[in-house]
């Protein structure tokens, strides 16, 4: 069976001669049926281009896509069918229409009846709220609201598909996380395959089944998101104290790095060993410190992919 | 979460033509909703129209001549709302992203074009339909024109979505497509047989301002409104050089518009610039 997004020495330049400009070096890897993977790098990464290249809408300049085994360029009518996409920056649906005529207008682009469409598009503006609002103009509604039509028209044709392009930009605190609530569902109970970008790291962790790292058009990092995790764990433990440190400095090892807010204060021991963190603990406890909770943390995503983007070009800096 | 609808796999590839018409529903949906600068833009070339015949009268309304420039009136208002709304609606359609969207189907590049100006050449007619009769009721006009008059009307349509062809079509290529379009439509609205008949011109300036959208068709179409047959028009050369000239034009944009989206895709695609 062939995965359902096939990277085959992908590359895109801009320009010519003294202007080129590498937006992604060549790639090649596959993206498995039913994996969601977070697309991660700065901006400027190229991240964007893969994301429209996959999607046909950026020629590449060598290499080539396929989707679901159908060739992009070459297979288009068929490769397109397979997918719904959500781009950055753009509002993706027609804000002179209203939710309604976006969907109806949507699934028909992709060759389904109304019949077809009309029962999907009723179930997913129920799904994310709209139904009430469904025939006004999509140009009225909140920044929220209209992702969420994007989303819906992107899926209304139920593509397995799915590649979402920082989808939670610019949305407040409460409409991001509907979305990521939304994506872990479309991945976990439809088995969408995904394929995200976002700089919302930490949503990135938590959807992703596997993480590609991109920095300057080159993939320096493709793994299960656990195994990347797992990678660059570290032997650290975190304390903190419902306290100001004050007199206690004195007692913090070597290397530990110390952050206050004034009411709490976060002590990190790297590479610490537990006989060292006893020590440290033991001397709190002669102090008589209020200690809050002692724990052994491991880096966030967001720590490793600075560590990975920023050490790999400081490296080459250096050589 | 249960699916509620059949996978778009489960049926098969879409014909053009039903995507073609759904381009035009949603070009006429937009349409509707932009109505009124439409209708500031063709009012404003209809008094413009008026004013210009009041002031070759002399002071008053000179009927025999709005007879033989009315049509070209007519058939500049259809062009003008398939250069300025073609435009202006693929730019803001590249710019809010939604030109990618589209791209996402089965639709050729030709089948997404001719969807957009057919619906905007349905606008244009609905435009126009109201403008003459119209001009015809407030000002007593009267024709008898042959049936065959049909035929250069149609072909003047045709004519101007060539001519919105190119125009959306530079628009894909060239952003700041507006000030070229304005240009283009002055030299339709002032060479294209509105202000007088363009067999007045001198034959130099005839023989060049017929290569101007929709001017020759105006000419055949004058014909036989006069009550002469299709022959007659064929006859002075006007029906054959329509037909080559709606013919290079909707050839000229079909290509042009393809070609440009591929040069697009390859320059960074037709996303917001």
């Amino acid at each position: 069976m062939t995965d359902a997004i096939e990277y085959s020495g992908l590359s895109k330049t801009y320009g010519r001669g003294k202007d080129a400009l590498t937006a992604v070096r060549p790639t090649t890897l596959s993206v498995p049926w039913g994996q969601v993977i977070g697309l991660l790098g700065p901006n400027g990464a190229g991240k964007t281009t893969i994301i429209k290249m996959t999607a046909g809408l950026i020629t590449a300049t060598a290499g080539g896509v396929r989707i679901g085994g159908h060739d992009i360029r070459r297979d288009r009518a068929e490769a397109v069918r397979l997918i719904g996409a959500v781009l950055e920056g753009s509002r993706n649906v027609y804000w002179p229409m209203s939710a309604w005529e976006n969907l109806m207008y949507f699934g028909r682009l992709k060759g389904l009846r109304g019949a077809e469409i009309r029962p999907r598009a009723q179930w997913l503006l129920a799904e994310l709220g709209l139904w009430e609002r469904r025939h006004q103009l999509v140009g009225g509604f909140s920044r929220g609201m209209q992702q969420k039509v994007a989303v819906a028209a992107a899926l209304i044709t139920d593509p397995q598909i799915l590649l979402l392009d920082e989808p939670t930009l610019g949305l407040d605190v409460e409409a991001a996380r509907t979305f990521k609530d939304w994506i872990a569902r479309l991945a976990r109970d439809e088995g969408k395959t995904i394929v995200l970008t976002t700089h919302q790291l930490q949503v990135a962790q938590e959807l992703s089944d596997r993480i590609a790292v991109i920095r300057e058009g080159e993939i320096i990092a493709d793994l299960p998101t656990a195994e990347l995790l797992a990678r660059h764990a570290e032997n650290r433990f975190e304390v903190r104290l419902d306290a100001p440190l004050d007199g206690l400095r004195a007692s913090i090892p070597d290397g530990a790095t110390v952050s206050e807010d004034g009411i709490e204060t976060r002590i990190v021991l790297p590479d610490a060993d537990t006989r060292a963190l006893y020590g440290f603990l033991d001397r709190l406890s002669d102090t008589g410190a209020p200690l809050t909770a002692v724990a052994k943390a491991q880096p966030s995503l967001e720590e490793i992919f600075i560590r990975l983007v920023h050490d790999e070009l400081d490296e080459e800096r250096t050589s | 979460m249960t699916t509620a609808a059949t996978p778009v796999g489960a049926t098969g590839t879409p014909s053009q033509t039903y995507l073609w018409a759904n381009e035009v529903a949603k070009g006429l949906r937009l349409a509707k909703r932009r109505w009124g600068m439409a209708v500031v833009g063709i009012g404003m070339n209809a008094l413009f129209y008026v004013g210009v015949n009041f002031f070759i009268g002399g002071g008053r309304i000179v009927t025999e001549l709005m007879i033989l420039t009315l049509p070209a009136l007519l058939a500049a208002t259809i062009a003008s709302t398939l250069a300025i709304e073609g435009s202006g609606g693929i730019a803001e359609e590249i710019n809010g992203g939604t030109l990618e969207q589209a791209q996402l189907s089965a639709a050729s590049a030709t089948t997404d074009v001719l969807g957009r100006v057919t619906a905007l050449a349905l606008q244009g007619l609905a435009a126009t339909a109201v403008l003459g009769i119209a001009f015809i009721a407030i000002f007593g006009l009267h024709y008898e024109p042959h049936p065959s008059a049909i035929v250069p009307a149609l072909l003047i349509v045709l004519d101007a979505m060539g001519y919105g062809l190119v125009v959306i079509a530079m628009t894909v290529r060239v952003a700041s497509i507006g000030a070229i379009t304005h240009v283009f439509n002055m030299v339709i609205l002032f060479f294209g047989g509105t202000i007088v008949p363009i067999a007045i011109f001198p034959d130099a300036v005839e023989a060049a301002v017929r290569l101007v959208p929709t001017a020759v068709g105006v000419q055949a179409l004058n014909t036989t409104l006069a009550g002469e047959p299709l022959a007659a028009a064929w006859a002075d050369g006007t029906l054959p050089l329509l037909l080559a000239h709606t013919a290079v034009f909707i050839t000229v944009g079909l290509a042009a518009y393809s070609r440009n989206l591929r040069r697009a895709k390859r320059e960074g695609g037709v996303g917001p610039r």
